[in-house]
């Protein structure tokens, strides 16, 4: 049984990193936008690997379902009308490697860090059910709850206004 | 190797290929992309952070689900302003985007 969780671990590692790679990497927007989905599909892998479907749900909900079909409807309003389904001509070669140097940078620091101060860890994911994650949105976390609705509602609402255009 | 370091650091590869992402892209919907994959390298870590160590009880999947909406409010107002710039510039190119009056 063990192994069977490495190897979905490393599936999901897989599905992680790849689709990571090809959103940033690909030269075609739409390309990109694939890779995208299937970077967000493996961290919902990995977080039903934590013990944690209730979230695994939410992920694929709310980024899969919301925000790659925002991302799209970007593209569709803004690139696709011209038929430009690719990025202009490419960066210069010394700037790609900066920018692949700002990248590595920050993984080598935050890395080593994880590797020379590591925490105190359980093996096994603990375990929370669905009914406390509820209560505790609606006891302790409360405030958190009401304000993230505020802030979705006043983006929605100034997206709307900062697009909006009055009839001539 | 302990559990949560592993977690650790598949978060802090995907943060560093959103980063490396943001930095290499051209146009605005490239680096929204970008932006999306750091932000779920953040929510993987404070996810692992939680579920394999002993802090209160449902505070990391609460925090997780707090970037998840978040990273939606951001997501819709960066298309308003991508909508935007393409209707002001007629393209989305951030490096061609340089004019500073309104």
């Amino acid at each position: 049984m063990q192994y069977l969780a490495y190897l979905t671990f490393g599936m999901y590692l897989f599905l992680v990193l790849g689709g990571g790679l090809v959103a940033t990497g690909s030269r075609s927007i739409v390309r990109a936008f694939a890779g995208l989905l299937v970077a967000l599909v493996g961290v919902a892998g990995l977080y039903f690997l934590m013990d944690a479907p209730f979230i695994a749900l939410m992920q694929i909900l709310i980024y899969i379902g919301a925000v790659c079909v925002i991302i799209f409807m970007a593209v569709m309003l803004t690139m696709a009308s011209r038929g430009e389904g690719y990025e202009s001509k490419l960066k210069s070669p010394a700037k790609r490697i900066m920018s692949m140097l700002a990248g590595a940078v920050m993984a080598f620091l935050l890395a080593g860090m994880v590797m020379k101060y590591p925490l105190a860890s359980t093996v096994a994911p603990r375990h929370i059910p669905v009914a406390e994650l509820g209560e505790a949105l609606l006891g302790p976390y409360a405030l958190a709850f009401e304000l993230i609705s505020v802030i979705l509602f006043v983006a929605m609402v100034g997206a709307m206004v900062a697009v909006y255009e009055r009839r001539k | 190797m302990t559990m949560l370091s592993t977690y650790q650091l598949v978060a802090i590869a995907m943060f560093s290929i959103g980063l490396f992402g943001v930095m290499n892209r051209r146009s605005l919907v490239g680096m929204l992309i970008g932006v999306e994959l750091m932000l779920n390298g953040a929510g993987l870590s404070i996810m692992a952070a939680g579920q394999f160590t002993q802090t209160a009880g449902a505070l990391a999947q609460l925090s997780t689900l707090l970037v998840m909406g978040l990273a939606a409010a951001e997501t819709t107002l960066v298309l308003a302003i991508v909508l935007i710039v393409d209707k002001r510039f007629g393209h989305v190119e951030s490096e061609n985007i340089s004019m500073l009056r309104g």
